[in-house]
């Protein structure tokens, strides 16, 4: 019989049985037939038949076990044996397959996300032989987005890059799909011509980009991405040869990508790829691709077949010098051209793409994947401890079945099919939980401008993760109480009354219980630090006061005007936006707070001819008169910009405290003046400083005391098209006035762009992750802690069930009530120290995993740590106060008569 | 449950190999009817222990097995020898040799 028929008979294992069966009872019908040939009666015969015959349920299982594979079909008994003893005690099934569901479905969520955040592949062909190309040799990590190149850099690896691999470049953007009025950006990508057939991507409509499509002075032609077209056209085929808005600059779409490609940043799909060389025409700036400082563009290639990546980096880092000299910043001062030289060019293994989700996001998803799996260890415990509990239960059963012959490792196997079981059930449930959750987790991490598109379809690799936690959860907490039922002597077992030898100490089950607290208490001081720094982030004043305030960003850039109109345009806007209704003021700026753009120049106060300190700049921004006061910033000394501060007039500006500290010390800043100092190393024009704000947060909430300089908007005509207005509102939400911005805005000029969002959204899109991991922990934190709880509660009711008895006696022979209680709620009280005390060691030493995440709070706050083990303290005697009263109340004479 | 011993089971296998050579396509009844009377009696098939034999030999190639009916209309399970099972039978009858050989020897000489 051949291999695959013995493992075929495992599946059929029923139409076996029915066989054997067949063929038994044909042979009984013969052999009564023959007995009543010689003379019997039927009953007679077929009593004497079966005596002959013997044991038929035993001959069909020895039929059954000569199949090779045969122990397996046995599983199924074991199954069933199983499933009875689950149902027939629903409420340990209950609590032990819901706190593995939670365990497991919480790893498997986070595990969802490392597996679409850090480990899936591009969704192209041959993804392994894709590289990255960086500016410098990685220190260490994944590639991040953070080698951004310049068009000039790309041109020139391209040119030098036969024999070394084929390369193409991309940088993403965003391009406005309406034609004047509300914004509708949309996430696209400037590709090179030959990105697509680099990375073996086909086209489900039309075709995709080319070389050719990419030479200077093109003709712009887009491709859409196969959901976009769809959202946008209802069909990939209709795209094709249609006409996109892009910035307002009619583009014709030639072609739709593949379906299963999704761009080449993880968490970043993009809808539409335009050549390189539209650039010049969408963005308006005939010089677009020469611009030797503008850094935009990531290159990505592929090795040549049978190369290795290392010679592909000798190769890059051969050609990088005369790559980095024919493109040198000429504007540039001397340190900084050094400096531009001494760059080199490296490969990464780029199977993954570039992203910065991944590079936000992989520790933090570290730390959350170590905070699940900690979860799940703490559940697997608590179910251990129910399944000790129930092995001594049943020691009887066991010693019965071991006196009856049954050989000890086919119990430990019974007993473990129970344990898998019950992980496997757990596990199913989880799964469930875990989609659902993780796509939740997922908008943790969306901005209103972009969600993060993830690929979150469980693959292989999180089915089999799934699997493996299942098995390793039901062994790890099934081997050892297994091993305990199986570990009896039968005689003593059954002897003995449910006291005696059953009634000894669990040492295992204590153990456990020491160890679920402390690695609650652990979780408990992570979730502390997490949240408190949340917590301060969301509480803090951050020199401006978020609440009410309205930013409507408003782009002038179509109008067709120059500088000069635009800024007339922009400042007679602010003035009918002050006069509107429910308005109590408005200003504008060149950017708002924590919008994630920004501007900073290297400052050389008054008295300096250089620099001071390469490494430290001041971040800058133009406003408008009254921009303090809409955004709640307080003046500490000076004036506000005025009125008069206008071209022609001195130029000056108002510092923050930071600036003034640290370029005026001693003394007052007000009347003294700085320069900036250009890329050229040439210092500017003078600065006079005529007002001094309190501190504000200028780019992150969590960023340190950052030096600020404030200069007038109305100073300069090289502003940009851009304007961030603020109005702060008298009350209700600040959304509700865009429609009449956006009137007022187009009433300036029909081509104006306009997009809203509120400070307080603005402010709270920038603390993502804090949020992220604040929720999660502190979820998980509480978890652990509840699920500890039940740990130890289950422990010590269990122990003061085991020990009726001695109490009993006890009470009876005069024992004070509250000794009792002492005696138990001590007990309980040895385990809660105990694992208080691993627990704010483990937590010492586990915090430097989340270190880097805490703002405003050290990773070993005495505060927390304290209240943490405080707060666990008081609930788990609580939880063990309630088996320590009731034992504290036995009725004595009851308790005795019991046995 | 403890198992038989494996010199009754290779015994059986041989009485039934040698049995299915001599006689043909048979049915498990008719094999432990002919082993009762080739023996003349003085062997009984343990008839619960046969079918279990037959199954293993089944799945070790020696015999094929397929479902007929018998002259009185019932349903039964025919069993075949194979080449496979000749061969067997050549080494089980050389070992049973040996062993009545080894036997003898003790008894008459020990």
């Amino acid at each position: 019989m051949s291999f695959f028929r013995r493992l075929g008979n495992l599946f059929r294992d029923d139409a076996l049985s029915a066989g054997a069966e067949r063929e038994m009872s044909f042979h009984l019908d013969e052999r009564v037939d023959d007995l009543m040939r010689a003379g019997m009666s039927r009953p007679d015969a077929e009593a004497e038949a079966r005596r002959r015959f013997g044991n038929r349920t035993v001959m069909k299982e020895q039929t059954r076990d000569a199949d090779l594979l045969g122990w397996l079909a046995s599983v199924a008994d074991d199954l069933r044996y199983a499933l009875r003893g689950l149902r027939g005690n629903p409420g340990f099934a209950a609590i032990a397959i819901l706190s593995l569901a939670l365990g497991i479905g919480a790893n498997a969520a986070i595990f969802t996300l490392v597996n679409a955040v850090m480990l899936r592949s591009l969704p192209v062909n041959d993804p392994a032989s894709l590289i990255a190309v960086t500016d410098e040799r990685p220190s260490q990590g994944p590639v991040s987005g953070s080698a951004v190149l310049t068009n000039p850099i790309w041109e020139a690896v391209r040119d030098r890059s036969s024999g070394v691999g084929s390369f193409f470049a991309y940088g993403d953007t965003r391009f406005d799909l309406s034609t004047g009025g509300v914004v509708r950006r949309i996430p696209a990508y400037w590709v090179s011509g030959g990105a697509f057939q680099v990375l073996g991507v086909g086209a489900a409509a039309g075709r995709l980009l080319t070389a050719g499509d990419d030479v200077r002075g093109c003709t712009p032609v887009a491709v859409l991405s196969s959901g976009f077209a769809q959202r946008q056209f209802g069909a990939a085929g209709a795209a094709v040869g249609a006409s996109l808005p892009l910035d307002g600059h009619p583009v014709t779409i030639v072609g739709v990508t593949d379906p299963a490609f999704t761009g080449m940043e993880i968490g970043n799909a993009p809808a539409i790829y335009v050549p390189l060389c539209a650039r010049p025409i969408i963005s308006g700036d005939p010089q677009a691709l020469d611009h030797r400082g503008n850094w935009f563009l990531r290159i990505m290639g592929r090795l040549p077949p049978g190369q290795s990546i290392e010679v592909t980096r000798s190769r890059l880092a051969a050609m990088a010098p005369s790559v980095y000299q024919a493109t040198l910043p000429g504007n540039w001062g001397r340190e900084y051209q050094h400096d531009y030289l001494k760059r080199t060019l490296w490969a990464e293994a780029g199977a993954g793409g570039t992203s910065d989700v991944r590079h936000q996001y992989s520790k933090a998803l570290t730390v959350l994947l170590v905070v699940v799996g900690v979860v799940l260890l703490i559940a697997c415990a608590n179910v251990a401890n129910l399944l000790l509990a129930r092995a001594t239960a049943r020691q009887r059963e066991m010693a019965v079945r071991l006196a009856m012959g049954a050989g000890r490792g086919r119990l430990v196997r019974q007993l473990l099919t129970e344990s898998l079981l019950l992980a496997g059930l757990g596990a199913s449930l989880g799964i469930v939980f875990a989609r659902w959750a993780s796509a939740l987790l997922v908008r943790y991490l969306a901005t209103r401008n972009g969600s993060v598109w993830l690929d979150l379809h469980p693959d292989l690799r999180v089915l089999g993760f799934a699997v493996a936690v299942a098995v390793a959860t039901g062994v790890l907490f099934g081997l050892a109480p297994a091993w305990r039922a199986t570990r009896v002597d039968p005689q003593a077992a059954m002897k003995a009354q449910s006291r005696g030898t059953t009634a000894a100490r669990l040492p295992v089950a204590r153990a456990l219980v020491i160890g679920q607290i402390a690695l609650s208490l652990v979780l408990v001081v992570a979730a502390g630090l997490l949240v408190g720094t949340f917590r301060r982030l969301t509480t803090m004043n951050p020199g401006f006061r978020r609440e009410g305030v309205l930013v409507a960003t408003v782009d002038f850039g179509n109008s067709g005007l120059d500088s000069a109109r635009q800024r007339l345009m922009r400042d007679d806007l602010l003035e009918k936006l002050r006069a509107l209704p429910g308005v109590r003021s408005a200003a504008l700026s060149f950017t708002s707070p924590i919008s994630g753009s920004g501007w900073n120049e290297q400052v050389i106060a008054d008295g300096d001819s250089v620099v001071r300190d390469r490494k430290t700049s001041v971040d800058f921004n133009m406003v408008s008169p009254g921009w303090f006061q809409t955004l709640g910033t307080e003046l500490r000394g000076g004036r506000d910009i005025a009125e008069g501060d206008r071209i022609g007039a001195p130029f000056v500006a108002v510092i923050n405290e930071a600036m003034a500290h640290a370029y005026f010390p001693g003394g007052s800043p007000l009347g003294r003046s700085f320069r900036i100092s250009g890329v050229d190393g040439k210092p500017g024009h003078p600065f006079q400083i005529v007002g001094v704000v309190e501190n504000a947060k200028y780019g992150k909430l969590n960023e340190e005391l950052q030096p600020i300089a404030y200069v007038p908007n109305s100073q300069t005509d090289w502003f940009g098209s851009e304007a961030s207005y603020e109005l702060r509102v008298a009350a209700g939400d600040p959304l509700a006035l865009s429609a009449q911005v956006t009137a007022a805005a187009l009433a300036e000029n029909h081509a104006a762009q306009l997009d809203f969002v509120t400070l307080t959204r603005q402010v709270s899109e920038s603390i993502r992750r804090p949020r992220l991991l604040a929720t999660v922990s502190g979820f998980f934190g509480g978890l652990a802690l509840l699920l500890a709880i039940i740990g130890l509660y289950g422990t010590m009711a269990y122990g003061v069930a085991q020990r009726r008895n001695e109490i009993g006696i006890r009470l009876a022979l005069g024992a004070a009530r509250s000794r009792v209680l002492k005696m138990v709620l001590g007990e309980a009280g040895t385990l809660i120290g105990l694992g208080a005390i691993f627990g704010l060691a483990g937590a010492l030493a586990a915090t430097k995993l989340v270190a880097s995440f805490l703002y405003g709070v050290q990773r070993n706050d005495p505060l927390t740590l304290a209240l943490s083990a405080v707060v666990l303290g008081l609930v788990a005697l609580a939880a063990g106060a309630i088996p320590a009263w009731r034992a504290a109340s036995l009725d004595p004479a009851e308790t005795l008569r019991a046995d | 449950m403890p198992r038989r011993s494996d010199i009754l089971q290779g015994t059986l296998a041989l009485l039934v190999l040698k049995t299915l050579t001599a006689q043909g396509r048979m049915h498990g009844y008719a094999i432990t009817a002919h082993i009762q009377t080739a023996s003349r009696e003085l062997l009984r098939v343990e008839e619960g222990s046969l079918y279990p034999a037959l199954h293993r030999m089944e799945q070790d190639g020696w015999v094929r097995a397929e479902w007929g009916v018998t002259e009185k209309n019932r349903e039964a399970r025919f069993y075949t020898i194979t080449a496979a099972g000749k061969r067997q039978l050549a080494t089980e009858l050389e070992s049973w040799a040996r062993l009545t050989e080894g036997v003898r020897h003790v008894v008459q000489f020990a």
